[in-house]
């Protein structure tokens, strides 16, 4: 057999379609898990009673097991619970009706959620003390302080982290295909398996989120300079 | 899809898995044996700037960085035969075990080469410049003085790229190695108690993990001791807690022996 490389570029054209669901997935999953991340770390910072305890077993648990078990889990027990609900209730709901893609936008959620939490902790922790009472002595409240002073500057300070969680779960949405959602992973498989050439459709998978991947890398690169500029050093 | 939730079978399926712990822990064992030969391989052009060697190290890391780990799984397991077999070798009979510890060390490898660039460059610079001043020669200046400061740096991201190694050869099953998870795919084929045998294989990876995390934790107290004998003498005592925190970490990081 003799490598195809025309086939590659075939491949990367091939794979487009599917670019869209991963990216999907990926945003979806890190935007959820933002907004979850943010409500546990602040449980967690403010030693809210009880639920600071469940957020920590929660974030302990998720970054100790692999992404694939969340999937699986969630996978296999969500429609036995949304069908006992439905059975009890009577709805004509069933779990069948439930997009293959729904599983994994709610699965990678909650893992980056774990992971994102960790995130914006270590970036609210790395805003100094004073800028909080600041804000108080000059009269904002708690939530207008995290919001007008905290949170921009945390952001700043997590940015490179948030970067690398947005590229792990870029990565991470490849699982997908094991919930038979058709992304750039599946859409390789089945290239790779309808043409019988593997090393060039993942080679152009590969590719394709190699790409993806130094472009997140630069657009945060020139992100930070902006959100940092408040605190540059020097003159000018 | 599936029975009536048991939790015997939790337990079941739990003892079930045990003996697959090896497997598992048998690919990241080599895994990071060889990512850290590779990493090395890797870090030295560009810690010493060698000049082409520089750059393909970075093309490198940049790959294996940039990629998913199932998409370079898929890509060695059916590529790498395909091109062996354009210099007339053939792999066809090679188990399915060497080209997932291949993968999985190509791919902590260039985290590794990462890893020993940021823990090298942590090392101040004035240690060098001693070692130089009480006439070591570079070879001997690298090997004791900044080679055990570098390592005790590098020991939590050590820590990190197992776990996560760990984390990521439950992907292996997809080239249909016996290992925890693909025994807890096929395990209840027969009674279809998935999530029973999902909640024990998570109860598994997630004990390993927190075992794996005490014992770097306790050879990072044993590596950073010199640091923190000199931490203790120079800490300021002062009224509020967090305050002194970043003190300590103030003076740490300008040691050079911060996790930074």
């Amino acid at each position: 057999m003799k490598l195809d490389f025309s086939f590659i570029w075939t491949a990367c054209v091939g794979l487009l379609p599917a670019v869209p669901t991963t990216l999907k997935i990926t945003l979806v999953s890190v935007l959820c898990g933002l907004a979850i991340g943010t409500f546990v770390a602040l449980c967690r910072m403010y030693r809210v009673p009880v639920l600071h305890r469940i957020a920590a077993a929660y974030v302990t648990i998720i970054r100790g097991t692999p992404m694939l078990t969340h999937l699986l889990i969630l996978y296999v027990s969500i429609p036995l619970v949304v069908d006992g609900l439905a059975d009890r209730f009577e709805w004509s709901f069933r779990s069948a009706q439930i997009p293959m893609i729904g599983f994994a936008y709610l699965s990678f959620s909650i893992t980056a959620g774990a992971y994102l939490s960790e995130v914006v902790r270590s970036g609210l922790l790395a805003v100094n003390k004073g800028q909080m009472e600041a804000a108080h002595a000059v009269g904002m409240t708690t939530v207008q302080g995290l919001r007008r002073i905290v949170f921009p500057q945390a952001f700043a300070a997590a940015l490179p982290n948030l970067t690398n969680s947005l590229i792990g779960m870029l990565h991470g949405s490849t699982l997908a295909f094991t919930v038979s959602v058709v992304d750039i992973n599946a859409q390789a498989e089945i290239l790779a398996t309808t043409n019988w050439k593997f090393f060039e459709a993942y080679l152009a998978a590969a590719l394709l989120f190699w790409g993806m991947t130094v472009l997140i890398e630069r657009l945060s690169a020139l992100l930070e300079r902006r959100v940092t500029r408040y605190n540059r050093g020097g003159v000018a | 899809m599936g029975t009536k939730f048991d939790i015997r079978y939790v337990f079941e399926y739990f003892v079930k898995l045990l003996p697959y712990i090896q497997i598992s822990l048998f690919i990241v064992a080599s895994s990071i044996v060889l990512g850290l030969v590779f990493g090395l391989l890797a870090a030295i052009p560009r810690l010493y700037r060698v000049p082409v060697l520089q750059r393909l190290s970075q093309v490198y890391a940049s790959f294996f960085r940039g990629t998913p780990i199932l998409i370079q799984l898929f890509l060695f397991y059916y590529g790498l035969p395909e091109l062996l077999k354009l210099i007339h070798i053939d792999v066809t009979r090679v188990p399915v075990l060497v080209f997932v510890i291949l993968v999985y060390g190509l791919h902590s490898g260039a985290y590794v080469s990462e890893g020993i660039r940021a823990a090298v460059t942590a090392v101040d610079r004035g240690q060098v410049e001693a070692a130089y001043a009480v006439g070591m020669s570079g070879f001997k200046a690298f090997t004791r003085i900044v080679f055990p400061q570098a390592f005790a740096i590098a020991v939590p991201i050590l820590a990190n790229l197992v776990i996560a190694t760990l984390k990521d050869t439950s992907l292996a099953f997809t080239l249909g190695v016996m290992e925890l998870t693909g025994k807890a795919q096929t395990l209840p084929t027969m009674s279809r108690h998935f999530i029973e045998s999902y909640i024990a294989l998570a109860a598994i990876y997630f004990i390993v993990s927190v075992v794996l995390e005490r014992l770097f934790l306790l050879v990072e107290r044993r590596m950073l001791k010199h640091e923190r004998e000199t931490g203790n003498a120079d800490r300021v005592p002062l009224g509020k807690k967090w305050l002194k925190k970043r003190t300590n970490a103030g003076l740490a990081l300008s040691k050079g022996g911060n996790r930074a």
